[in-house]
């Protein structure tokens, strides 16, 4: 008996020997990035998927191919686009057709040389693919190789989004013989600054990216290596950071207060904006969402500023429009549209013929439920019998996008104008799912297709203006996103995107 | 013993045919639309369509089950329809990692609590009192709880250990074990808890058994009358607690894999149920309940080594 009490002892003495070690061995791990290149370590809320260009995606992910892909053109923080593997460009008179000229000291990490063939063989390759983004190159009609390097991309239709992409998924370069075999599903083969350390890389957990030797333009790339760690908890990421394992990483509004408390560095940029979807314009499944005066008593009727201070801490704006606020289309006067007013509201209820109200069910949708009970109270205030039904989050998208629901809460990611134009307005938009069509809107949309320089801008933003007015939406606030660094790492937050793109991060002076 | 292995044996292959059968039709029936997950927000109707085709969801059901169950058994468990890899590349990949936290939390629970249960039914007294409180606490603080305490303490404050993150035995083995060292720690605060509970009831009944006093009477010592008595016929209650906290961890430790970013089974299971991603799933069932019925078979001739009568004819 004494024995084992003794050996308890002893285990206890073990343990803490084993941990009076630790304490010795760890800081190597920890201090490995200096502020002369060095390593930049960074946390991503989502795990890599596919690395081939066709399945590349806007967002959290964007940031495991940057590193190992070269765009044909640059877009920086300021949304300015700028050559990059394409040295120059330039488009015709009425935008059809986009001249790129190539860089001719460009090779693929396989020896493969970047040439027209090539750029022309990965945008085929891009827009037959099945890859979720496919669609950004849904308006290109042929490319046609006029020399070494010179291609010309001819549409069937101005893209006002074409150059933006061009700078991001779909201008990604793949060495074109790797493109029909499959492998780069698994095996990124680029141009880019940086190659894939396969040794350094373990799938889900860590990756590693080491600089590309032969990179024509190593200066605007400042570490010497890359490490990416899919870390799917804030928790996990918060503890990561306050631990320097990681230098950078997203979190949300909640996690503010901790992180400053601990010397980490906020950044904020506007992002996603959340409201109301109002699909069935037409009144197919809902007579009265037929009249507009019914869908702007909707936006009327909810609190959004309240909903933006109490859930979301004050971490964003209030906002009537569909539109990113650094995008084109978006005009800060029409954001004084529609205060809450839920007597205005009854009126416009009552106007249309809907004094006593109307029937409408609404998805309560799993990571929504505040939202939903604040929404469904409102809209009983002005009278709406409300009722809702569950949703679970793996089918939460396909369940919306069927179009089973009149209207629905939502968080819309939105970037570029053209871009969430075609994706949320167009007859044929996937988030238009009852195919709504309006003459009126119609116009402007291929005015602000068409129009060039500064005359789009104003077209779009007429265009912002019309959907307000007809409520095709009512979007209450766009909130923050929310990015934290660590004191060594100095990250450019970029606008329609959730994290920086990998230029954007450089030792802190 | 032969036809005990073998009638085993044919038991585990019906039950995982059994069981991915059972899965494959309860996937396919809940609806999720895996196309739609995997192109996002923002693609139109054809694109899904077309994606449906790529990976043969516009087949007969009866057809994919046919094709799946034909490739499973000569061992090809497809691709991931996320992230392309092999299923059976990111098993292997995912096992070790989840392996590692629980066949370490297993041990360190066996020997730590066969020593406190057994002090405790031995010594009694305040040794008993403080097992037992500690029992007690041990259920009551979630594993989740423990966890965020020890990394806001050993990670983050004092920086002795690492926060988050896995590395492969082959790449550094100090690394490593310090890398489980939190984990592992956060899982068996509850798993001692209930295992010393178990071991000390046990020993506690043993103890007051008569042929116990019978052979003290006979003057057998102290220590052989515990170690060849009394904690044989003590041990299979402790084993069969323990083999089920090993199943009930390779899937349940998910909240620990994910406060330490362990890229292990449980986060696997979860992300891959969530996005619809069956080949992924189906993988895992197999695997999973291939591993369920080797541990059972494990504690099974355990017990029997241990307690001959417990030993199948």
């Amino acid at each position: 008996m004494k024995r084992s009490i003794l050996g308890l002892g002893a285990l206890v003495v073990a343990a803490s020997l084993m941990l009076a070690g630790c304490s010795a061995g760890s800081p190597a791990s920890t201090d490995s990035a200096t502020s002369t290149g060095g390593t930049l370590t960074l946390g991503s809320a989502f795990d890599a998927t596919s690395w081939d260009t066709a399945d590349a995606e806007f967002g959290n992910r964007l940031q495991y191919m940057q590193p190992v892909y070269d765009s044909l053109l640059h877009i920086d923080s300021k949304l300015e686009i700028t050559p990059w593997l394409a040295s120059a460009f330039s488009y015709n008179d009425d935008n059809t057709r986009l001249t790129l000229t190539l860089r001719d000291d460009v090779t693929f990490t396989d020896g493969t040389a970047l040439d027209a063939d090539a750029v022309k063989a990965n945008l085929e390759h891009f827009a037959k693919g099945t890859g979720q983004n496919s669609i950004t190159l849904a308006l290109l009609s042929s490319v046609e190789v006029t020399s070494p390097t010179e291609v010309v991309l001819v549409l069937s239709a101005p893209d006002p989004a074409l150059l933006r992409n061009l700078a991001l998924v779909s201008g990604m370069m793949a060495s074109p013989a790797q493109l029909d075999t499959g492998s780069l599903k698994t095996t990124p083969v680029g141009s880019g600054p940086y190659v894939l350390d396969a040794a350094a890389t373990v799938t889900g957990s860590q990756y590693t990216y080491k600089r590309n030797a032969d990179y024509w333009n190593a200066e605007a790339f400042p570490y010497d290596s890359i490490v990416i760690k899919p870390l799917s908890d804030l928790t996990a990421r918060l503890n990561a950071l306050k631990a320097g394992e990681i230098d950078a990483a997203s979190a949300d509004a909640k996690s503010m207060a901790e992180a400053q408390a601990s010397g980490l560095t906020v950044g904020k940029m506007l992002g996603d904006w959340q409201g109301l979807f109002i699909v069935d314009r037409a009144g197919a499944k809902v007579p009265a969402l037929a009249d507009e005066r019914v869908r702007q008593a909707l936006n009327y009727a909810i609190d959004g500023d309240a909903i933006l201070k109490s859930i979301r801490l004050g971490e964003g704006e209030s906002t009537t429009q569909i539109f990113n606020p650094s995008s084109q289309a978006y005009d800060a006067s029409l954001d004084g549209a529609y205060p809450y007013d839920p007597k205005k509201a009854k009126e416009l209820l009552a106007e249309a013929g809907y004094a006593d109200g109307f029937d409408l069910v609404i998805p309560d949708v799993a990571g929504f439920s505040d939202l939903t009970t604040i929404t469904v109270q409102s809209l009983k205030d002005i009278g709406i019998r409300v009722t809702t039904e569950p949703v679970s989050a793996d089918q939460s998208i396909s369940k919306l996008i069927s179009g089973e629901y009149p209207v629905f809460i939502f968080s819309w990611g939105s970037s570029n104008a053209w871009q969430d134009t075609i994706k949320l307005l167009t007859p044929t938009a996937p988030w238009n799912m009852l195919k709504d069509q309006d003459p009126e809107l119609d116009t402007l949309i291929s005015a602000a297709q068409t129009a060039t320089g500064d005359d789009a801008d104003a077209a779009f933003q007429k265009l912002s203006a019309y959907v307000v007015d007809q409520a095709w939406f009512a979007p209450w606030y766009v909130q923050n996103n929310i990015y934290l660094s660590s004191a060594k790492t100095a990250a450019t937050m970029q606008p329609q995107n959730v994290v920086p793109y990998i230029w954007n991060y450089a030792p802190a002076s | 013993m032969a036809l005990f292995l073998l009638r085993r044996l044919g038991a585990a292959v019906v039950l995982v045919f059994v069981i991915a059968t059972m899965t494959f039709l309860l996937m396919s029936m809940t609806g999720g639309d895996p196309a739609r997950n995997i192109l996002g927000d923002g693609a139109t109707v054809e694109q899904v369509a077309a994606k449906s085709a790529e990976l043969g969801l516009d087949q007969p059901l009866a057809v994919r089950y046919v094709d799946w169950l034909g490739a499973a058994v000569t061992g090809d468990f497809g691709r991931s329809w996320f992230t392309n890899e092999p299923v059976m590349t990111s098993l292997a990949n995912k096992f070790p990692v989840s392996l590692s936290v629980v066949v370490t939390a297993i041990l360190v629970t066996a020997i730590l609590s066969a020593i406190l249960g057994v002090t405790a039914a031995v010594r009694r007294g305040w040794v008993d009192r403080f097992v037992q409180m500690f029992a007690v606490l041990g259920f009551a603080l979630p594993n989740f709880w423990v966890a965020l305490v020890l990394v806001t303490v050993f990670a983050v404050n004092l920086k002795l250990l690492p926060a988050t993150g896995f590395v492969p035995f082959a790449t550094d083995p100090w690394r490593w074990g310090l890398g489980l060292i939190l984990p592992v720690t956060a899982l068996v605060v509850g798993t001692i808890a209930s295992t010393a509970q178990q071991v000390r009831g046990a020993t506690i009944d043993v103890l007051r058994q008569d042929y116990v006093r019978t052979l003290r009477s006979r003057g057998i010592s102290h220590r052989s009358l515990l170690f060849r008595h009394v904690l044989r016929n003590a041990a299979p209650p402790a084993l069969t607690v323990l083999s089920l906290q090993f199943v009930g961890l390779l899937g349940g430790a998910i909240i620990i894999e994910k406060i330490f970013a362990l890229p292990g089974i449980g986060s696997l299971a979860v992300n891959a149920t969530l996005q619809g991603d069956l080949p992924q799933i189906l993988g895992l069932v197999v695997v999973m309940v291939v591993l369920v019925v080797i541990v059972n078979l494990v504690i099974d001739l355990l017990t029997g080594w241990l307690n001959p009568k417990a030993r199948v004819s």
